[in-house]
């Protein structure tokens, strides 16, 4: 074993995605020596450059398996798949950002440094071959997160954000970290590729502590991907934290939960897996219920969003517990096609929202076709495409993820998703309503569209209809998404 | 002109939506372009469909016109085609639809005033869903014509509609999106059963329609289908979304709606849940005949109470679609092809009805029945237009109405009397309620003096009623030269599907020279086909199942053309090519063939 | 000597302690401190499977989970600091504008 502390261009070039993120973000502190005006101004456009310039290992790895740093990070399909959904959901953020915080008065550089530092963590998280890794790149972006939920710092929403955002998740942090602890003392080792062995030869498949690890560790995982039972944080989090950072983490730290739940759980517990996919099925089939249900009743059109990401969870999460290929390349699809309908539809709230963090309520997006009929016919895409109606990216994805689970036969878990589906349709189609079908208040003014954010808004609606009408390149792009066995 | 003869349909299917994306992008307020190009464009479709109809070769059961494209590769395979194509079932809804649409579109035009732009533009989109729906043979594609097609209609309810249109487009979307998303897993189920039989993933249709099914998968598979397609006909008791969805649709809507969406649901029945759950099809005709008997006397009974006129021709379309699914569930020729004449009667007659209602509507503001009285004295020409209407709605023999409903009759009749007895009841019960409705309306006194000098129809509101009469009286007249004859073949190749797998004595249903055809092969013996003006690429695909033992598919392709020259590309021993003939030697094995020649 | 699992079982009270702490307190430096307490039971559970497996992961591993604790801290307290600021007070149930 190479023992040099000195990486090689091989080790950097697995992690070479998140490396460059990392070092843009880095940039961005330093950038924050020159005055305020320059430094403001250059902040998104260096994270931009960052996040276009972790294309390019990206694609020189390509989908082949390489490993690094004497196996702790891997590359493969998946992982460079899920790091490019992870730079196209930050280059939107960004999108959607610049004309956020200014009207916020959170026009802070370091603003756009933690958002990149998240996605490196998120990134990392796609890669990690070694348990240990899973819990730092966990910490790397939970931690941004937490400062990023509280940026909006003299709000008092914001703060409460943070800080139930900050206690739930180093709770739920806490159960990764005991889980891991638990396996490596079930398996001798928090290798993936270990854990895998040590199931395969010694028959630790019927170890109790082992077992019990690996639960700990879905419960850990379950928290950052907002699935039910672990599901509280998220309203509340998702309704007082900046709307950018909300719809950044809606799609980003979901993406890298399922990412790292996909690898662990098919990799070091895939031979194990008739233990844990019933489970799974419960768990997929409450997210969904939950998410759906809860999402009728709500009024405010962030907290509405946040049960729907939850209820998308869900869905991603029927992908998983279907434990195969297809269900892979299914999460892969499902998280590019949400990525985009779910940030879409946040750029909306963005664009209708007021100062303050005002204009939340769904009521207030009464008849927003007459005030900006470009964003009210947006805002239409992506609640038919939340929804799961041709012809848009979340049918393609839906069908997929179904798809998936009926190849591996689990027709309840598929009919439940296809009933809340039809709930879900309830509580988009009401934003709809409001939005086409009732009159503005009287004293509501037109919403220009600006620049970026427009650019944002069109860019997302393309690519759901798109996604909607010709998925078949994305979904070979999907199919290409294996996940390395050790 | 190439292009557009090979690509006639594909044409006919987009073209209201390219002009609806334009109408789109076009600047608000100038209403009078998106009136004059919705209407040229709705009147261009039409006539653009009438080459399907002209060139239609009748006495071919497969599709014609037939176009396909790779659309999306799934599992390694390409699985997913655009594929499009017209039988004797389909060409009729699809030039029902053209027809109606710019009739729709003549007759929004004073009555919609705000919003037009989107208003043309969603009625336009709705044109290339509804199109799609009838055109697709493949199920993937299907679907997504039926789910799309959702979209623009809520807006069309929901943003033009009456007071009460919020509650009603909700309703309309949740009940048909609760029946589609259980089909959606059916559809997926099919194809995952579909490929354990024969390795092949596929959508499309007639490849699935030999899927070997287990009686429980067949039955729930059914039951999610039928299920889809009995909340859009709609059948009692799933019915309650339609009444709302009327009353709250602009005329326009309601015309679409009665018109051509309701058909979805017994074209649903007839092309996908008969050909590819047969036993469970027939197993289930008591309940399905029984639901249909219900909704018929149920339909003419409820309009019989009704006040509001709009809601009473709801409550008829209840009656008029039992008739219709009665007939497709006798699975009889008569019974079928009767069917298929009154989903196009209906959608004359029915939606010539919601026309008057609306030009009634736009004159005196009310639709409740109490108000009118005497109209005939103001409108004379509205009244023989009214006149015309309610009697073939009723069934006048000579009108369209009568054929359909006396096939229907007949066919039922050759199953049970009394499922015969029973409708024939309705069809007296609609007689009543109808000639009431035009009694109370037109006749007597005129009570209420703003009914007295009530301006007759104007040129535009003629011209919108007058091909939709003209049609009535056509498909009345000479039903057999306008609609049977072209029928025939596909009806009859549907129902050897159903009884084929019903153990009842079946045999090869196909005529020689087809271009494009389907194959179906019962029995032992030797078969062949003549594939002469087959296209440059035809192949064949399918699955060929050998007795209880399995199934395997064939394919070949490219074909050079013509002749065919030699061997096969097919592993599939019993296929030989000889000269420009196929031949299928089954000779030595008990087995069932279907496949499909394109 | 000691067997490691004594000290597996006491990771695993403190642990559940610490959960307990975190659900039943109110105040969200107890809370904090309750997950410290938990991140602290994992790394004995870690050095105590070290020492059983005799391998140095395991303690290497501690060395980690501890700097990450530390970043959490810091992060955490500026959030409490930043809330006591504006609202003189930081007990969870009194931080209520949004439905907990």
């Amino acid at each position: 074993m190479n023992h040099s502390f000195v990486p090689k261009a091989a080790d950097m070039l697995v992690v070479g995605p998140e490396t460059i993120v990392a070092a843009a973000a880095m940039l961005i502190l330093l950038a924050e020596l020159m005055p305020a005006r320059i430094s403001k101004a250059a902040a998104p456009w260096i994270a931009a450059l960052g996040l276009l310039a972790s294309f390019i290992p990206m694609t020189t790895t390509g989908i082949s398996v390489r490993t690094g740093f004497s196996g702790m990070v891997v590359t493969d399909g998946f992982a460079v798949l899920m790091k490019a959904v992870l730079a196209v959901t930050g280059l939107l953020t960004i999108g959607f950002s610049t004309h956020y915080i200014k009207r916020e008065d959170l026009d802070r550089a370091e603003y756009y440094a933690l958002v990149l530092f998240a996605i490196s963590g998120m990134m990392l998280m796609a890669s990690s071959a070694n348990l240990i890794m899973v819990f730092l790149s966990l910490e790397i972006l939970s931690i941004s997160l937490y400062v990023l939920s509280g940026f909006a710092r003299t709000q008092p929403r914001s703060q409460e954000a943070s800080l139930k955002y900050f206690l739930l998740g180093s709770f739920a942090s806490a159960f990764l970290l005991y889980g891991i602890a638990l396996v490596y003392g079930g398996a001798g080792t928090i290798s993936l590729a270990g854990i895998a062995n040590a199931i395969a030869s010694e028959g630790a498949a019927r170890n109790p502590v082992l077992l019990a690890g690996a639960g700990l560790i879905a419960v850990g995982l379950g928290f950052k991907v907002a699935a039910v039972p672990f599901q509280m944080w998220t309203p509340d989090v998702y309704e007082g934290a900046p709307s950018s950072v909300t719809a950044f983490m809606s799609v980003g730290a979901k993406a890298a939960g399922f990412a790292a739940l996909a690898r662990v759980f098919l990799t070091a517990f895939g031979d194990i897996k008739v233990d844990w996919m019933p489970a799974l099925w419960a768990v997929a089939a409450l997210t969904m219920i939950v998410g759906n249900v809860v999402a009728v009743a709500q009024t405010d059109i962030k907290r509405m969003l946040a049960y729907s990401s939850i209820a998308h969870a869900g869905y991603i999460l029927v992908g998983l517990a279907a434990a195969n290929q297809a269900g892979v390349s299914a999460l892969v699809f499902y998280l590019a096609a949400y990525l985009f309908m779910n940030l879409g539809a946040w750029a909306v709230v963005i664009l209708a929202g007021r100062r303050g963090e005002a204009g939340t309520e769904i009521d207030s997006y009464n008849g927003l076709f007459w005030r900006n009929p470009g964003a009210a016919a947006a805002m239409g895409v992506f609640m038919f495409a939340l929804a799961g109606l041709p012809p848009t990216g979340g049918f393609m994805a839906k069908f997929y993820v179904f798809s998936a689970a009926l190849q591996a036969n689990m027709v309840g878990l598929v009919v439940i998703g296809a009933l809340t589906s039809l709930v879900s349709v309830y509580y988009y189609a009401r934003v709809t309503v409001v939005m086409f079908m009732r009159d503005p208040e009287p004293d509501a003014a037109p919403i220009s569209t600006r620049g970026l954010l427009g650019v944002t808004l069109a860019v997302t609606a393309a690519a759901t209809i798109y996604l909607g009408v010709l998925p078949g390149q994305l979904f070979q792009l999907a199919g290409l998404a294996q996940i390395a066995r050790p | 002109m190439q292009t557009l003869t090979e690509h006639i349909l594909s044409i006919v299917i987009f073209l209201p939506l390219a002009a609806g994306a334009i109408i789109l992008l076009a600047p608000p307020g100038a209403n009078r372009f998106f009136k004059w190009f919705s209407f040229v464009t709705g009147v261009v479709v039409f006539g653009l469909s009438l080459p399907l109809y002209t060139g239609f070769r009748s006495g071919i059961a497969g599709p014609q016109f037939v176009e396909q494209a790779p659309w999306i590769s799934l599992f390694g395979q390409q699985a997913i085609w655009y594929r499009v194509g017209v039988d004797g079932i389909s060409l009729f809804l699809v030039l029902l639809t053209t027809f109606l649409t710019p009739v729709a579109i003549l007759s929004s035009w004073n009555a919609i005033t705000t919003r037009q732009r989107e208003f043309y533009a969603s009625l336009l989109i709705l044109e290339t869903g509804m199109i799609g729906v009838f055109a697709a043979l493949d199920m993937f594609l299907f679907y997504i014509f039926w789910e799309a097609m959702l979209i623009p209609m809520y807006f069309l309810i929901g943003m033009w509609g009456g007071p009460n249109r919020v509650y009603a487009t909700i309703k309309f979307i949740l009940f048909t999106m609760f029946g589609s998303l259980l089909m959606l897993v059916a559809i997926i189920a099919l194809f995952f059963v579909h490929h354990r039989a024969t390795g092949v993933y596929t959508f499309d249709l007639f490849s699935l329609y030999g899927t070997p099914l287990t009686g429980r998968a067949e039955f729930l598979m059914f039951g999610a289908f039928a299920l889809a397609f009995a909340i859009k006909v709609p059948l009692w008791p799933l019915h309650t979304w339609l009444p709302d969805a009327h009353v709250e649709a602009p005329t326009a809507g309601s015309v679409i709606l009665a018109g051509v969406l309701l058909k979805m649901g017994t074209y649903g029945f007839l092309r996908f849940c008969l050909p590819l759950f047969p036993s469970a099809s027939a197993a289930l005709v008591p309940v399905i005949a029984a639901l249909a008997i219900i909704g018929i006397i149920y339909g003419a009974l409820v309009a019989y109470a009704q006040q509001d006129i709009k809601r009473l021709v709801a409550y008829s379309s209840v009656a008029h679609l039992g008739f219709v699914t009665l007939g497709i569930f006798t699975f009889s020729i008569e019974g079928i092809e009767g069917g298929i004449v009154q989903m196009v009667s209906h959608g004359l007659s029915t939606g010539a009805l919601f026309l008057i209602v609306g030009m009634i509507y736009e004159r005196r503001h009310t639709r409740d029945m109490s108000q009118f009285g005497g109209i005939w004295k103001a409108m004379p020409v509205f009244g023989a237009f009214f006149l015309i209407v309610t009697l073939a709605s009723i069934g006048l023999p000579g009108l369209s109405g009568f054929v359909g409903e006396f096939l229907v009759i007949v066919g039922a009749y050759k199953v049970s009397a009394v499922y015969a007895a029973l409708a024939a009841s309705g069809v007296v019960l609609a007689a009543v309620y109808m000639l009431w409705l035009y009694q109370r309306m037109m006749q007597g006194p005129v009570e209420n003096p703003e009914n007295a000098d009530l301006p007759d129809l104007s040129f535009r509101e003629i011209v919108v009623l007058l091909p939709v009469v003209a049609l009535i009286f056509l498909i009345g007249v000479f039903p057999r030269a306008t609609m049977l004859r072209q029928m025939d073949a596909s009806v009859r190749q549907t129902i050897e599907l159903v009884e084929g797998r019903n153990g009842l004595p079946s045999r090869v249903a196909e005529s020689p020279e087809l271009p494009v055809g389907r194959l179906g092969c019962r029995g032992t013996g030797a078969w062949d086909m003549d594939v002469r003006g087959a296209r440059p690429r035809t192949w064949m695909s399918g699955a060929i199942g050998f007795g209880a033992v399995g199934s395997q598919a064939i394919g070949m392709q490219p074909h050079p053309n013509p002749p065919l020259k030699g061997e096969g590309a097919s592993p599939n021993p019993p296929v030989k090519v000889d000269g420009d003939r196929l031949l299928l030697d089954f000779t030595s094995a008990s087995h069932d063939a279907v496949g499909n020649v394109r | 000597m000691v067997p490691t699992a004594h000290y597996v079982i006491l990771s695993a009270l403190l642990f559940t302690t610490g959960v307990v702490g975190v659900l039943v307190r109110r105040n969200p430096i107890i809370m904090f401190m309750s997950i410290e307490l938990m991140l602290n039971s994992a790394n004995l559970a870690f050095v105590a499977f070290a020492r059983h497996l005799r391998s140095l992961d395991g303690q290497v591993f501690v060395f980690i989970v501890m700097a990450v604790a530390a970043a959490e801290v810091a992060v955490g307290l500026a959030i409490i600091v930043a809330i006591f600021r504006t609202r003189a007070t930081i007990d969870v149930d009194e931080l209520n504008v949004m439905k907990w």
